[in-house]
């Protein structure tokens, strides 16, 4: 009884695990192991020289990271001579700094890393460039390491165009609550001191009536936002380190007159902010576009692997996303299948 | 006289929400004797005894050492006054080493914390030496025997200096080749001038080592007599507060027709040819050396463990028994011999573990009926005397006999027509082992039958009406009750005569 | 001797997580205005409900001897796809009960793993938490599935001013109090957490009180996620990290023992309380967020050291035998 009932088991997990490679080769989705993709796309380089390239991404959890890993595959695909595997960081620089050594020691022409935390992958990125191998960093960019390119938005400017049209939107002796991403995520940390430096710092006045980490997460701000509704009379602005916890702030007084004009910034441009900016809840946001990150890491990729360029140090723009420019964004989402 | 008093304790009191377990307790040990503590089960011994190593603070009373007022907050204190205590439960780390465990909580180290290790090799050696014992000091706790580890014990509170060694039924779980090796060292001890409270159920060993003997009843002291003043027989009365007019409670039952009959009984490397039938209003006994398969066969026939083959019938039916369930659907239940494994769930009421055999009892109609429950089981309780403060007490603080008579209730709501009872009286005290037997009695004659497991010869013969014994897995003799007899048992168990009548 | 109970020293052991709950309660009224609001009151509560239920399937979980780690992710999972079937199907029916199915599947295959194949539940659920949070990401590729129009109602609605989600949380609660209690099942589950040979040996089928245990803890699970996804309006892969701990903690709280054998819905209810007012208080007079951490952790810390201090008085209590932890040597 019990050996059949094993049997069946085994079996079944097995029918998952097929299940997870056949999805994963139908849309070429991430997954920690990277055979699948290669063995169907091996093929079709004809008679080309094609490269390896390796797509280590922060992790594939992260909903910015998965879209920009899924860009990446999608805008590879234009490229014959290219062979991109992707790598799932797991949010964990232990486990992104063994998949660079890895990386290495498989040979790859060019390995792109997504820093789960830059400081912690430098020497990783190092011995990339000592090994003799093309190395781009992105997303955030490490910076001033000799032979790496590097294609990258600036997270202090992202926020910084949020802060200084704040500057003016917000009224006198404001008070605003403040929803931050993890501590010690770079992200985090240098939106927030964006903030700071070009928006609290200049404006004395604004007094802030609740500040925590709601970790990037819809729930948790939802929670915080909810508390702070009980605790002040009102709130003029909520300035959130990202789109989603926005999200979750405005989730909890869509319904509430008293918050109709509350001013609610983000940063990151996701399908659900242009939304509700378009719909006039949210104020602003600053698009990280996958897209074009994706277009840049692959051209990059591609002049370096051709010997067009020895070393390219690019930046995508930083576009503040308001009511008045929203629909364009939409499209944009619209035609990545973001949004129906 | 009177200045040759080691240890002496003065009205002492102890109270337990709802219980008074020591009341106005008064008793002293003489230097390099041994004073042997007896009483049933909850007569306050081991409260006693804890109070003695610290564990417990009395709630009046005086406790004086060498004629001298002493206080002991804790066991480290009595450890200091050169009190030692080997309890009955020996709680120990199988992984930990024997030169370890000899200095746990005492390791020798120097002024950085750092342990000698040279020294304490050295002075393991020596005391393993003086004291005998054949072990190497590395040698790993979980390769010993329990009565290595309770030589162990001893040596401990050797090496501690100890002058008053509490001994908690030492001889519970051991051989009884061991228990020798124990009293030879208790007599050494007593040579050396330690003097020993030594507590027991077992009348025979403690008219054999005890030079004054202490009876407790429900928390006080009933009389304290040397060893020559007293007899078996009136220990037992003191004990039980009555005079207990035959130690087995046999009756002349009429038996009736075959209830349960096993043919071939089969479980590869376990048992073999298991065949054997037990009538109504029997009690049948299986005898057998540890080892010889007894739990082994009535933990399958229970439904316990599986076994290979074999046919089950009762009232001459087949009946098949694959798990506990079946089991007690056809009115056939076991109480196990490891109460605490397989007995009781220790953080439960007594209510709920006596319950448990017959949840629908007490749920039905989807809900639970708490009025219900109470009745039946006080009603059991009363029916087996059992001691409990209220029915929601947790289990695992009442006494051991208490334990097995709630795990006994559990099996009487059921009202079963066949009970495996295995080693029902280990463990416990005079009065509950007589209670069992009475209780034994009792259901045979309503007709039940009862398969009693046990390696105290005793007991079997007292109360069997056919004996069956076992050697290496299989049946090798059967006794009828005319023939019984402690050498013919032996025979057979040992395996030195096989019955051609069993099969 | 008087066999029923001695009522006030067993109203004292039994009561005191109320009394902590009704003291804070008190304090709290007075440390912050705002506390004591009817509209605070409903947002505790309304924050409570999802962590909550799924304390409310820890707890019968670890009262048998079992956990389960994958809780978070698994509502992840069946939120996901409750969300992907309204948005399919648009029938919220149909998406409550692919959700409750999916949290069933999942507890399914952990407890074939621990039941059947006798892994550790701690291991089983921890390969089952890794397992749903990668199945809900392949599915969503990662995203966040957005605009659930009248999906919402659930997390978001109220029957007069009581909120949804608390409507549920109380019929939970009642559920649960009601299996512990008068159920052959509740009972049984104590038995084969306090002591799994003996509750074998005394007849229980205890392979189907663990698949009952867990399939319950499926349909908690899932209910959880359905709610959990409408609350914040979107699908969320992400979402609900460590769920599970914050449902562990309200259930250790409340004085449901890791042991086994010992805990109750009253408890737990009471410990999630304790929790969420606590969460509130410090976010009403507006306390540092690592300040808040290192406070939930001492309050974890207490309660365990309560639950043991408790249960060793407990066992002192009555004639004296002290025994439990001993590695106990069988007599051969």
């Amino acid at each position: 009884m019990k050996r059949t009932l094993l049997g069946v088991f085994s079996m079944l997990l097995v029918l998952v695990l097929l299940a997870g490679c056949g999805s994963t080769a139908n849309n070429a989705n991430p997954a920690t192991s990277s055979t699948t993709t290669s063995s169907d796309q091996s093929g079709s380089a004809g008679g080309q020289k094609t490269f390896k390239v390796a797509y280590i991404a922060r992790a594939q959890s992260d909903s910015f990271a998965a879209w920009l890993a899924n860009a990446v595959k999608d805008e590879a695909k234009k490229y014959p001579n290219i062979k991109l595997d992707v790598f799932d960081g797991q949010a964990n620089d232990d486990k992104e700094n063994s998949m660079i050594e890895n990386a290495i020691t498989s040979k790859y022409d060019l390995i792109i890393v997504q820093p789960n935390n830059g400081e912690a992958q430098r020497p990783y990125v190092e011995k990339i460039v000592k090994a003799g191998i093309f190395a781009i960093t992105t997303n955030a960019r490490i910076s001033g390491i000799e032979g790496a390119s590097s294609v990258d938005a600036k997270p202090y400017e992202q926020a910084a165009v949020n802060a200084r049209a704040a500057l003016t939107q917000i009224p006198k002796n404001a008070k605003v609550v403040v929803l931050n991403g993890p501590s010690g995520n770079f992200h985090a940390d240098e939106r927030r001191r964006s903030w700071q430096a070009e928006f609290f710092d200049k404006r004395p006045d604004v007094k802030i009536v609740g500040e925590q980490i709601a970790n990037w997460n819809k729930d948790e701000a939802m929670k915080y936002m909810e508390d702070w509704v009980q605790a002040n009379d009102k709130i003029d602005a909520v300035i959130s380190m990202n789109d989603n916890m926005a999200a979750g702030a405005l989730e909890v007084v869509k319904d509430n007159p008293k918050y109709k004009d509350m001013l609610v910034y983000g940063v990151d441009g996701t399908a659900e902010a242009c939304l509700l900016i378009k719909e006039g809840r949210m104020t602003s946001t600053c698009l990280q576009n996958a897209f074009e990150l994706a277009e840049k890491l692959l051209d990059t990729s591609n002049k370096l692997l051709t010997g067009q360029a020895k070393q390219i140090d690019i930046d995508i723009g930083n576009p503040l996303i308001t009511k008045d420019n929203v629909d364009q964004y939409i499209d944009l989402l619209k035609k990545a299948g973001a949004i129906q | 006289m009177e200045e040759n008093i080691k240890l002496r304790v003065s009205q002492i009191e102890k109270s337990f929400p709802g219980v008074k377990a020591l009341d106005k307790i008064d008793f002293a040990v003489k230097k390099g004797s041994v004073h042997v503590l007896c009483g049933e089960n909850g007569a306050g011994k081991s409260t006693l005894m804890k109070i003695i190593n610290g564990i417990y603070q009395p709630d009046s009373g005086q406790i004086y050492i060498d004629e001298k007022p002493v206080k002991i907050n804790s066991p480290i204190q009595a450890r200091n006054l050169g009190i030692s205590m080997i309890f009955q439960e020996l709680n120990y780390i199988p992984e930990m080493t024997v030169e370890e465990n000899i200095f746990l909580g005492n390791l020798p180290v120097n002024r950085f914390g750092k342990v000698n290790w040279k020294e304490v090799r050295q002075r393991t050696k020596e005391l393993l030496k003086t004291e005998n014992l054949p072990y190497s000091p590395t040698t790993l706790l979980k390769d010993l025997t329990v009565s290595d580890i309770q030589m162990l014990e001893i040596t401990k509170a050797i090496s501690y200096k100890s002058d008053i060694i509490i001994m908690d039924e030492p001889t519970s779980a051991i051989t009884l080749k061991e228990a020798e090796k124990l009293f030879v060292k208790i007599g050494e001890l007593k040579a050396r001038g330690v003097s020993i409270i030594y507590i027991s159920h077992k009348l025979d060993e403690i008219f054999r080592i005890a030079d004054e003997i202490t009876v407790l009843r429900d928390g006080t002291v009933v009389e304290s007599h040397s060893r020559e003043e007293l007899d078996i027989e009136t220990v037992i009365s003191l004990m039980v507060g009555r005079k207990l007019t035959n130690t087995y409670p046999k009756e002349q039952i009429e038996i009736g027709e075959d209830l349960l009959q096993v043919e071939n009984l089969n479980c590869a490397n376990v048992y073999h040819d298991i065949s054997f039938h037990a009538r109504k209003g029997e009690i049948v006994g299986f005898a057998g050396l540890v080892g010889a398969g007894r739990t082994e066969v009535m933990r399958s026939l229970f439904g316990l463990d599986p076994r290979d083959s074999g046919t089950i019938r009762v009232r001459g039916k087949e009946v098949n028994i694959k798990n506990v369930g079946q089991s007690i659907e056809n009115g056939m239940v076991m109480l196990s011999e490891d109460r605490r494994r397989y007995g009781i769930v220790p953080m439960r009421s007594v209510e709920e573990n006596t319950t448990l055999s017959h949840l629908k009892k007490v749920f039905y109609g989807f809900r639970h009926h708490r009025k219900v429950e109470q009745s039946i089981v006080s009603d059991i309780f009363k029916k087996l005397k059992v001691k409990t403060p209220a029915l929601d007490t947790v289990i695992a603080s009442l006494s051991g006999g208490n334990q097995q008579k709630v795990v006994l209730a559990k099996w009487m709501i059921r009202d079963p027509d066949i009970l495996i009872l295995d080693e029902p009286t280990r463990g416990i005290d005079v009065g509950a082992k007589f209670e069992i037997y009475k209780l034994m009695t009792d259901l045979a004659r309503e007709g039940k039958v009862i398969i009693m497991v046990s390696s105290e010869l005793p007991e079997l013969i007292g109360m069997c009406d056919r004996i069956y014994v076992m050697a290496k897995g299989t049946i090798t003799g059967e006794i009828a009750r005319e023939d019984f007899s402690q050498e013919l048992i032996m025979k057979y168990a040992t395996g030195t005569l096989t019955s051609n009548g069993v099969k | 001797m008087d066999l029923r109970n001695n009522f006030w020293s067993t109203a004292r052991k039994k009561y005191s997580i109320y009394m902590v709950l009704v003291t804070l309660f008190i304090v709290c009224s007075f440390v912050n205005e705002n506390f004591l609001s009817v509209n605070n009151l409903t947002n505790i509560s309304r924050q409570l409900a999802v962590t909550t239920i799924l304390a409310f399937g820890e707890t019968m979980l670890i009262i048998c001897g079992m956990l389960d780690l994958s809780a978070g992710s698994v509502l992840a999972l069946s939120g996901v796809f409750a969300v992907y079937t309204y948005k399919m199907y648009g029938s919220l029916l149909a998406a409550v009960l692919v959700g409750i199915l999916t949290g069933v599947v999942c507890n399914l295959i952990n407890v074939v793993m621990i039941s059947t194949f006798k892994a550790p539940p701690f291991i089983a659920t921890l390969a089952m938490m890794t397992m749903a949070r990668g199945v809900a990401l392949l599915f969503t590729k990662g995203q966040n599935i957005l605009q659930l129009g009248n999906f919402v109602v659930l997390g978001q609605g109220s029957i007069g001013i009581i909120p949804i989600p608390v409507v549920f949380l109380i019929v939970v609660a009642i559920f649960t109090w009601y299996i512990l209690k008068h159920t052959r099942f509740g009972r049984s589950l104590y038995a084969v957490g306090g002591n799994e040979e003996a509750s074998i040996a005394s007849g229980i089928n205890v392979h189907k009180v663990k698949y009952m245990a867990f399939i319950i803890n499926g349909v908690l699970v899932g209910l959880a996620g359905v709610l959990f996804m409408s609350r914040v309006n979107a699908g969320l892969p992400n979402g609900a990290i460590n769920y599970e701990f914050t449902a562990l903690t309200a259930a250790i709280i409340g004085g449901t023992s890791f042991s086994g054998g010992i805990g109750t819905a009253g408890g737990t209810l009471a410990g999630a309380f304790i929790v969420g007012f606590l969460d509130n208080i410090m976010n009403l007079t507006n306390i540092d967020s690592y300040v808040q951490q290192i406070i939930r952790g001492a309050i974890i810390a207490l309660a365990v050291i309560y639950d043991i201090h408790s249960k060793n008085r407990r066992t002192k209590s009555m004639l004296g035998r002290i025994d439990d932890r001993a590695v106990e040597k069988k007599p051969n």
